[in-house]
């Protein structure tokens, strides 16, 4: 399915955060959202977010902290049958133990509340109830920032399989261009609460056009490996 | 030069350093590699004298560590600072506690080195952007000319255009001021550009040392080579062609 909303924008103590937003994803695509800090990548994640779902659309959410998404008082295994509860399956009906072991979470222990869980354990927690049903969208906001390497590169390893799995279109919000580049087919380059920038990852990297995207490009890697 | 020699270190009812030995001379960089409660920051403890090993030494010129006068750059640069203080009061502090004349000269030399402009130290902390924070943490660090400097996870809470912009400064700071920098990491692409040698641990030991030329044929151990698939598909390094 493709999306295209428009009119996206936001705004906090009178100040313009995100300027008017138009965008267009089509299925399965995977774009990234890329900027420096305060850019408005995340802010533009959730305006699209509530656009969507206020006409229907499924749009799965991890946000960049596990605490935004987790009940400090409830019990991990609570978080995941109201998760199956408010997707319309079964408490006990979805295929924890594959996600669980592809995350290399199956170890935690679901009677315990999320601060028992080590901040990478409840990250990819969030983001394995993300992958229970087949989303329009997986809106992903730094994903891996809490993760050790060798997970972080497991988990999105996964993620990518799964959208090629499910046509499940994509959006990754991170300010690392490697990242963004080594996954997504798409970049969008936001600047100051506005997209400056959006085309194919190879044309990005080969032919920045605004100072934001030559910046992000200019330190996109720390260095090619010496041979 | 830092000696750390077959240090053991416990942490409650297990080792949390296993047999540690590395050295460090002056003017190079040390990374320290590894992934979460590998022992990283209890290594950092050890050296400053925090945490006592149960058994080895810790040496800098064959005298306590402490005695050098290090000095520590730690993960979170906003919470290094007091809030309540403006940034000036608090760069000058390691210079008020030893009861030394300010040295004008070189806060103003090393503020140019770190891209920063003085009337920011008027500022207080919750004022500057984080990057500009950490810039100055490093510049509190450097007001003694301390020999040596041990960097905790400097660049993991900066956007990775700030990470590698201050990582530069930070190189071209110590080619001229030539401390010997200890830096903990869990990115092997920072190591890879900027340290001379890297020693990589895993659950309190050493796992292997190399330097970054090195590191380029075939790393010998599997985390080793697992560390280097991350970082390649992690975008922070890019494969060798």
């Amino acid at each position: 399915m493709n999306l295209s909303v428009s009119g996206l924008s936001a705004t906090r103590s009178g100040r313009t955060i995100l300027h008017p937003t138009s965008l267009d994803i089509a299925q399965c695509e995977y774009i990234a959202l890329v900027g420096a800090s305060g850019s408005g990548k995340s802010t533009l994640g959730h305006v699209l977010i509530d656009n969507l779902r206020s006409r229907g659309l499924r749009v799965a959410h991890v946000p960049q902290c596990p605490e935004e998404a987790l009940d400090p008082l409830r019990s991990m295994r609570f978080h995941w049958h109201e998760t199956e509860r408010a997707l319309g399956f079964d408490p006990g009906s979805t295929d924890k133990k594959t996600l669980f072991t592809a995350l290399k979470i199956q170890d935690g222990d679901l009677q315990k509340r999320p601060w028992a869980w080590s901040r990478g354990m409840q990250q990819r927690f969030v983001i394995a109830m993300a992958l229970i049903s087949a989303p329009d969208l997986i809106v992903l906001d730094e994903p891996t920032s809490a993760l050790d390497p060798i997970i972080a590169a497991a988990t999105m390893d996964l993620l990518g399989q799964y959208r090629k799995g499910h046509d499940t279109a994509m959006i990754l919000i991170t300010h690392d261009l490697g990242l963004a580049a080594r996954h997504a087919s798409t970049l969008i380059v936001m600047h100051n609460g506005r997209i400056v920038e959006k085309a194919s990852t190879v044309e990005v990297l080969k032919h920045p056009q605004t100072d934001a995207a030559k910046s992000l490009v200019a330190h996109r890697i720390w260095a090619a490996m010496p041979c | 030069m830092l000696k750390v020699d077959r240090v053991w270190v416990r942490r409650g009812s297990r080792f949390a350093l296993e047999n540690i030995s590395l050295s460090l001379p002056p003017g190079k960089t040390l990374a320290i590699v590894g992934e979460s409660g590998a022992g990283k920051s209890t290594l950092i403890a050890t050296i400053l004298g925090l945490l006592k090993p149960r058994k080895g030494d810790v040496t800098w010129a064959d005298h306590s560590v402490r005695a050098c006068g290090p000095a520590l750059v730690m993960q979170e640069p906003r919470a290094a600072f007091n809030p309540a203080l403006s940034l000036r009061r608090s760069v000058m502090e390691p210079i008020v506690a030893r009861n030394e004349v300010v040295p004008h000269e070189r806060i103003r030399r090393l503020s140019d080195s770190l891209e920063l402009s003085l009337d920011i130290l008027d500022r207080c902390p919750g004022e500057i952007s984080i990057g500009q924070a950490q810039r100055l943490a490093i510049l509190r660090a450097l007001m003694t000319a301390p020999p040596l400097v041990l960097l905790d996870e400097p660049l993991s809470a900066l956007d990775a255009a700030t990470q590698k912009r201050t990582a530069r400064l930070i190189s071209d700071l110590q080619r001229e001021e030539r401390f010997a920098a200890m830096v903990v990491t869990h990115d092997l692409g920072y190591a890879v550009a900027h340290a001379d040698e890297i020693a990589v641990i895993k659950s309190g030991r050493i796992e292997e040392v190399f330097t970054p030329q090195t590191f380029a044929m075939e790393p010998k151990s599997a985390y080793c080579r697992s560390l280097r698939d991350a970082a390649i598909a992690l975008g922070a390094l890019e494969e060798p062609v």
